[in-house]
């Protein structure tokens, strides 16, 4: 097969997600007042409601739709006022009644959208970035300085209920296949789900990532949900179909399942983008049908193969009430909305003069926006000179550290907000060097110590004397003739062996900038 | 009378609707259901444009909702006391290769 | 000692109780009595509770002993059943189905639970067309219900057994569920005050559905007192039932107001109906004359759209149980046809003996009636219709404060003489149309038939949430016609008793997956006729009879 790079040369591959979140921070299930909890004894969470039982009648929880609301509310969708459940009919045993309880043609939030801000590497998937210039617009992407702008649309959020859980027994690895029973556990059932479906607006793997990433940070920023894509109350599905470039009809799509983590959902899109496009080359043809992502093989393999569109006798659920949404409750859940991770970052991009590219990545994770704001309060009156050398702390060492170690807690470490703007502050005020403030940082939070103590009692003071590192540039020139030839031949990049060489003679203490500053000037 | 359906069509119902069906039965079922949808005729004869749908008889009534709080729900022994197989808390049920539903 | 407290009224009941003539415990004792000495030529009765009208009774006792009588609630002391599917926990909850004849109930439905509630002493579950699909009992799996009137005889359905145990004064009241007719239907023909409530009156919590958006429950009585009391009692919002509304209507405080300046609405097309028998028209005619005489008017209202409400019904209707009855399918509870290695197997074989013929038409037909394209050509024009059909009701109450109409074509027919299915469906061709548009209809004994000698029932349709407006004009015929009595052979006293001796299981044993005994196929059970009544069944009668000169 191809690479992802080189088949979108030639194809241009169409991508839209159906993302179901499940309502974990709610006391309670859908349309019954039994408990929601994950990891519970199994059937141990049930009641006449959510195991089916005959007679038993649902009643829906104002949680929820208050919190899909709120998810509306936060993706740009209009509200629907009137809107119905609906029963979507099949049998399948994980689920109690024999069919879902879900919504119609109008759900609670339609026509919603979120912007994505695709730069570095994600950018480099899309097809020929590098013939716009900032500003220029392309479809439904705007060109940036550092990438560019997605405007992805959503089709709607829908309410809906979770199904229960199944363990497949007799078979290899509890798969479906090869299993001789299974067994069914309710508790999931009947869990609150919304489901998401964006519009066919995706072009790339990435942007399919930074889609699901960024409804993550929106939805963990409302408090919807936990957002754990590996306990499954975060899962996404894929659609994704090619047509030839500079082509107007879409071609066959395949649905794509088992994407549970972001890189999962990247590679499981690129993986099947590369195999429709040989299939395609190859003269053949795709069918329509839902495949899984073997992560472990790295393929994607056909589960069912859809020869007629599903009909699932769709009728409105006549014992639940049509819903009529009062604009009091409408603006009962608005007023609850928090400040969202767009908004934040524009307000530090205001406020403390930070990039965009800054601003977006402290606002990726709750906690370290949060943390960086702690910061800033915690510089007082330095905080719009210490913000940038605070943000780089964050989205470069604390995020290195985070991602490092899943167990690193950044509220409970030793780096407190006070202690990460001493160290910026040290840096600032050239006591200590950058490279110096990387091993101040790992002593923080290894001994529990203030960076101040740590530099006085390690004598890691920077020197910015200039007569001593003049000393010391003069002896480095003097002892590399050779170099100091070629330099001054046009081979500039030298200049980074001669910094080195300078800061190895003063064993890391000295001043970067002025050693740049004076090397330059003696060799220029 | 008009055929509405052909046994064809029935047994893909009784697929559906997960009812085995003896080749006797799918043939008198097919006779039976025709008879009914021939007498559902007069539906089709209302000019129903512009006419609202009542999915709900219940007048205005609308919003109805519970609030967000846990009540007793079965213990596990009576949610599976009247499961025809069980196995360690669990419903049991045999292989399900093959079923539908999109899953 | 038999009383045949069974045979008395509530009030009368709960009169005897305050002035310890008798006690609670004495009542539920006779009652359950009189359900075996007699059950066995009506099969009435799938189950006994015999535990639970104990208890009932001991609380009320001790609430009488205690000087708390005036705690009694509006039921206190008087004998009720159910409907097979309802559920009460602990009871089995067949739906007269071979798919649930093994499933114990883990709950109790809100309409059980408020009867219980009000002071009621449940005696047991009674039989039903299987799942409340059809209009005779015959449909059920634990074999047919008789009519006490004339045991050859369909009671009517589908709730034929809570017709049939009031008709033979095996309880005072019991409550069915009426989705195109099925309580009214079998309130005619087993001559009783039986009321469908207007669509959100009572709760459907609990009750196994049939069709949702039709589905009501509602009390069968011998007097429209009684019923009132037991509307009383079910009535108002339950918050697990969203559909479910809040009543604050007494039932009973109209009840002695009379007709004068009521008025009373009848529908030509109605009478003029083909099939319409000429005993029944008669009857209807001679009841719009008594209320006329009672100083009601009479206003002739036209419902344009009701004779498309028997199509709508068999879309709407089939189309819901398709949906509702999916959930049968072997895994949770109900019937599991064993040795499938495939659960898909299991499904299609459990599903296919589990449920009786009319059921599998009546799924088949609304998963066909669901399908894409149509859905579009049936399903969503009938909910159209229905809009229609609640505006001709609502345009008609402009003018009239109650409807008078026919409940059944004809008196109760005799088993097998209905079979096509097209053709039983014609039983409800007066009671559908209100279903569809929500509204409150009953049955009023009007007396017998002029033909046959069987019972008649009008049918008395409120205004939506005016069910008062119908219990006040029944009263008035009452006034007429008398209270309903028990059917003649079943009275106490009666002059050619057939009561028979029945082996009814009693919930005492009910375990859960395991099958509730009786049923056709058990071969000392199945219907008792006249000639099969054992000598010392009819001895027990004559025991019923002398008591019931003490009584």
């Amino acid at each position: 097969m191809r690479k992802l790079e080189e088949v979108l040369e030639d194809w241009e591959a169409v991508i839209g997600l159906e993302i179901h979140a499940e309502l974990t921070t709610l006391e309670t299930k859908m349309f019954c007042g039994c408990k929601l909890e994950f990891g519970a004894a199994p059937n141990t969470h049930t009641c006449p409601v959510c195991l089916g039982m005959p007679g038993a009648l649902p009643v829906p929880n104002k949680a929820a739709i208050e919190s899909i609301v709120l998810a509306g509310l936060a993706t740009n969708c209009d509200i629907e006022k009137r809107s119905m459940f609906y029963r979507k009919n099949y049998m399948y045993p994980d689920m109690a009644k024999n069919f879902q309880t879900t919504q119609g043609p109008v759900a609670f939030c339609m026509r919603g959208h979120l912007d994505l801000a695709v730069d570095g590497p994600a950018a480099k998937e899309r097809y020929r970035l590098d013939k716009l210039a900032p500003g220029d617009v392309d479809g439904n992407i705007t060109r940036t300085e550092s990438g560019y702008v997605a405007h992805v649309g959503i089709t709607r959020i829908h309410m809906e209920e979770d199904a229960g859980k199944m363990v497949h027994l007799g078979g290899g690895e509890g798969r479906i296949a090869g299993a001789t029973h299974s067994l069914v556990d309710y508790n999931r059932a009947g869990t609150p789900l919304i489901e998401l479906v964006t519009e066919p607006d995706l072009r790339t793997p990435e942007e399919a990532r930074l889609f699901m990433q960024k409804l993550r940070q929106i939805y963990l920023a409302i408090g919807i949900s936990d957002c754990s894509m590996e306990e499954g109350s975060l899962r996404c599905d894929g659609n994704v179909s090619l047509r030839r470039r500079g082509a107007t009809e879409f071609g066959t799509k395949t649905e794509l399942k088992n994407m549970n983590s972001f890189k999962n959902l990247h590679d499981g899109l690129a993986y099947e983008i590369c195999r429709q496009a040989e299939v395609l080359e190859e003269g053949g043809q795709i069918y329509q049908e839902t495949r899984h992502w073997d992560p472990s093989k790295k393929c994607t393999i056909v589960m069912r193969v859809k020869e007629t569109a599903d009909d699932y006798r769709l009728f409105p659920e006549p014992d639940l009430a049509p819903y009529d949404l009062s604009d009091e409750f409408i603006e009962g859940v608005r007023a609850k909305l928090p400040e969202l991770p767009d908004e934040k970052a524009a307000r530090y991009e205001a406020d403390f003069a930070l990039s965009a590219y800054d601003a977006r990545h402290l606002v990726e994770h709750r906690v370290t926006a949060n943390f960086f704001e702690a910061c800033m309060e915690a510089a007082g009156a330095d905080a719009a000179k210490l913000a940038k050398p605070a943000a780089n702390l964050i989205i470069n060492d604390v995020t290195a550290q985070m991602n490092a170690d899943a167990a690193f807690d950044l509220d409970a470490c030793a780096l407190t907000p006070a202690r990460a703007v001493e160290l910026v502050q040290l840096v600032s005020d050239e006591t200590i060097s950058s490279k110096q403030a990387k091993e101040v940082l790992s002593a923080v939070l290894a001994e529990d110590a203030d960076p101040a103590a740590i530099v006085e009692a390690r004598g890691m003071k920077q020197v910015s004397d200039a007569g001593a590192i003049e000393a010391v540039v003069d002896a480095v020139i003097a002892a590399n003739p050779d170099k100091v030839a070629q330099y001054q031949g046009g081979k500039t990049g030298l200049i980074g062996f001669f910094v080195g060489q300078c800061m190895k003679e003063m064993k890391g203490q000295g001043n970067p900038k002025l050693i740049n500053e004076l090397l330059a000037k003696k060799l220029g | 009378m008009t055929q509405h359906l052909t046994e064809r069509d029935v047994r893909n119902i009784a697929e559906y609707a997960r009812i085995g069906l003896t080749d006797d039965e799918v043939a008198e079922m097919t006779v039976d259901l025709n008879a009914i949808v021939d007498s559902l005729s007069p539906i089709l004869e209302y000019d129903l444009e512009g006419v609202e749908p009542t999915f709900h008889p219940i007048g205005g009534l609308s919003n109805v909702m519970r609030e967000d709080v846990c009540e007793e729900g079965f213990s596990q022994d009576v949610a599976l006391e009247n499961a025809p197989k069980r196995q360690d808390g669990n419903f049991l049920i045999p292989s399900i290769l093959g079923e539908g539903g999109d899953r | 000692m038999a009383q045949n407290f069974s045979c008395l009224g509530a009030a009368e009941l709960r009169r005897g109780l305050l002035a310890k003539e008798y006690s609670a415990t004495e009542v539920a004792r006779d009652a359950l009595f009189r359900v075996r000495a007699l059950d066995g030529a009506v099969h009435a009765f799938l189950e006994t509770t015999e535990e639970l009208a104990l208890s009932q009774a001991a609380a009320l006792d001790a609430a009488v002993a205690e000087g708390r009588g005036a705690e009694l609630g509006p039921l206190a002391g008087v004998p009720v059943a159910f409907k097979d599917n309802m559920n009460l926990a602990g009871t089995h909850t067949t739906c007269s189905s071979n798919m649930l004849r093994n499933y114990v109930s883990p709950y109790t439905a809100t309409c059980v639970q408020r009867m219980l509630d009000a002071g009621a002493l449940g005696l047991g579950k009674l039989n039903m067309d299987e799942f409340a699909f059809g209009s005779s009992t015959e449909t059920s799996a634990f074999g047919p219900t008789c009519n006490p009137w004339d045991v050859e005889r369909v009671p009517g359905g589908s709730s034929g057994g809570s017709a049939a145990a009031v008709a033979a004064g095996l309880a005072c009241v019991t409550l069915g569920s009426d989705t195109g007719g099925s309580i009214r239907q079998p309130g005619s023909f087993c001559g009783l005050v039986a009321v469908k409530p207007t669509y959100g009156v009572v709760s459907r919590y609990g009750v196994v559905a049939f069709g949702s958006s039709l589905d009501q429950v509602g009390p069968f009585a011998r007097s429209v007192e009684d019923a009132a009391l037991a509307m009383n009692a079910l009535a108002g919002r339950d918050p697990l039932d969203c559909t479910s509304q809040a009543v604050d209507a007494d039932f009973t405080a109209n009840l002695a107001e009379g007709v004068r300046g009521m008025r009373v609405g009848v529908v030509p097309a109605f009478m003029e109906a083909q099939g319409l028998a000429p005993e029944v028209r008669a009857k209807v005619q001679e009841a719009a004359d008594h209320l006329r005489k009672l100083g009601a008017e009479i206003v002739e209202v036209d419902l344009p759209n009701a004779q498309a409400a028997m199509s709508a019904y068999y879309v709407l209707g089939p189309c819901e149980a398709f949906s509702n009855l999916a959930r049968f399918d072997s895994v949770r509870y109900g019937y599991c046809d064993p040795g499938h290695a495939d659960l898909g197997a299991q499904y299609e074989a459990s599903r296919h003996r589990g449920f009786g013929p009319e059921a599998r038409r009546r799924i088949m037909l609304g998963s066909y009636l669901l399908s894409s394209g149509v859905y579009e050509t049936y399903y969503y024009p009938a909910q159209q219709v229905r809009t229609l059909i609640t505006q001709d009701y609502a345009r008609a109450y402009e003018q009239v404060d109650v409807i008078l109409a026919p409940v059944a074509p004809r008196t109760a027919f005799r088993f097998g003489e209905v079979t096509d299915p097209t053709s039983m469906y014609l039983s409800d061709m007066f009671t559908i149309s209100i279903n569809i548009a929500g509204n409150g209809g009953m049955s009023m004994p009007a007396g017998l038939g002029a033909d046959t000698g069987l019972p008649v029932g009008v049918q008395l349709i409120a205004p939506q949430f005016k069910d008062e407006n119908m219990l006040r004009a029944a009263a008035a015929l009452e006034t007429v016609y008398g209270p309903a009595p028990v059917a003649p052979a079943f009275a106490p006293g009666a002059a050619a008793p057939i009561g028979a001796e029945a082996d009814i299981p009693d919930a005492a044993q009910a375990v859960p997956g395991v099958d509730l005994p009786g049923g056709p196929w058990q071969q000392d059970a199945g219907v008792a006729g006249d000639q099969d009544v054992p000598d010392d069944a009819r001895g027990q009668i004559a025991v019923a009879e002398g008591a019931a000169e003490q009584a």
